[in-house]
């Protein structure tokens, strides 16, 4: 691994937290009037990176509209909600993989 | 040099070092030592390939970027262990020549 | 960093739920209530929610970076029925008026019920949302390791 992929690893973990977070505001929402779901175009956003820029939040279209206004659909929340979980946790993985090369060859250039 | 782990690192060090009867030249050390940084570059650079294909969507099973990911940690951690014996090895041997 | 704004957004929808399936509970519980200190039968109650941002110690820092607060729900107001009650003809009853009619909340249990399982829903997504996020901080803590 490069320099490169740890930082794209961590702009990858970052979109995520982001998505979730408009995930948890959609479930809190999932039963007020009016209120539209959220969303980010993962990979737009995390193949355009500029930065400094905070990544565009949308509205999701194609969703069922209530009769109250709300769309929000709970089968696509609970999904996008296990899948970003599952993302992350292995993009955590293969970054803690990386912390760990860099820390050992860090210390075996101290002793060697 | 065979190993119990042999699947996943390939020797290391070429037969050239160790050969019997043959006396080890600096030149030895140095060229195992260029042979065991290529192999550990080439893995990571198909962990580095792996991850960007996961990272981009394009991966099909995700278990694929972390197998490649720890056999590259594998492979580096045991190009250390290598280093270290080369590195005891070529003192001993400028020791003994003094 | 915007994982902890989170929850306090799942927190506030948790809230939310629960001060709804309350009120349900309340109106399941006073379905038959003739008589009320206030005078007249009992009126059914619902909650209305509205979104919110959700408030974050890190707010003040992190929003800034991330450029977005995570929107949470609160109960905007709490409405009573307003309609007319449902009058029935029971003479013998002690809440009886003049013409022998009694009033009745408007309350439809199986509608209450039901709201009340969606209530109950709502609030376990909020906390599976939390559950999820404090893996995702716990990974990220383990980074350092």
């Amino acid at each position: 691994m490069t320099e490169g992929v740890a930082g794209r690893l961590e702009h990858y973990m970052d979109l995520l937290s982001l998505r979730q977070k408009l995930v948890a505001s959609n479930i809190a929402n999932a039963d007020t009037p009016g209120y539209k779901t959220r969303d980010i175009d993962f990979q737009r956003e995390f193949r355009n990176r500029i930065a400094g820029t905070a990544p565009a939040v949308e509205e999701v279209s194609g969703l069922e509209v209530k009769q109250d206004g709300n769309n929000v659909s709970m089968d696509r929340e609970a999904r996008l909600l296990a899948e970003n979980t599952m993302r992350f946790n292995l993009a955590a993985n293969l970054a803690r993989i990386e912390l760990r090369t860099v820390r050992s060859a860090i210390e075996e250039g101290r002793s060697g | 040099m065979s190993s119990p782990i042999s699947p996943i690192a390939r020797p290391l060090l070429p037969d050239a070092i160790g050969a019997a009867g043959a006396p080890a030249r600096p030149d030895d050390f140095q060229k195992a030592l260029a042979a065991a940084i290529g192999e550990v570059e080439g893995s990571r650079r198909a962990a580095s390939e792996s991850i960007e294909q996961f990272l981009s969507g394009d991966a099909d099973e995700l278990h694929g970027a972390v197998l490649a990911a720890q056999r590259a940690e594998l492979e580096f951690d045991l190009f250390l262990q290598v280093r270290n014996k080369v590195v005891a090895a070529y003192q001993e041997i400028m020791r003994m020549q003094m | 960093m915007s994982l902890f704004s989170l929850l306090s957004v799942s927190g506030s929808g948790m809230s939310a739920q629960r001060a709804r399936a309350q009120l349900l509970v309340e109106n399941l519980a006073n379905a038959e209530t003739t008589r009320t200190p206030q005078g007249g039968p009992y009126r059914r109650k619902d909650a209305v929610f509205a979104a919110e941002p959700a408030p974050s110690p890190f707010a003040s820092v992190f929003e800034a970076e991330t450029g977005a607060a995570g929107t949470g729900v609160r109960v905007a107001e709490v409405i009573e029925d307003t309609r007319e009650p449902e009058k029935k003809y029971l003479p013998g009853h002690p809440d009886a008026d003049a013409e022998g009619y009694v009033a009745f909340p408007r309350i439809n249990p199986a509608e209450d019920m039901v709201d009340l399982m969606s209530a109950a829903r709502g609030y376990e997504a909020n906390v599976a949302a939390i559950v999820a996020v404090k893996d995702m901080i716990n990974r990220s803590i383990d980074l350092l390791r």
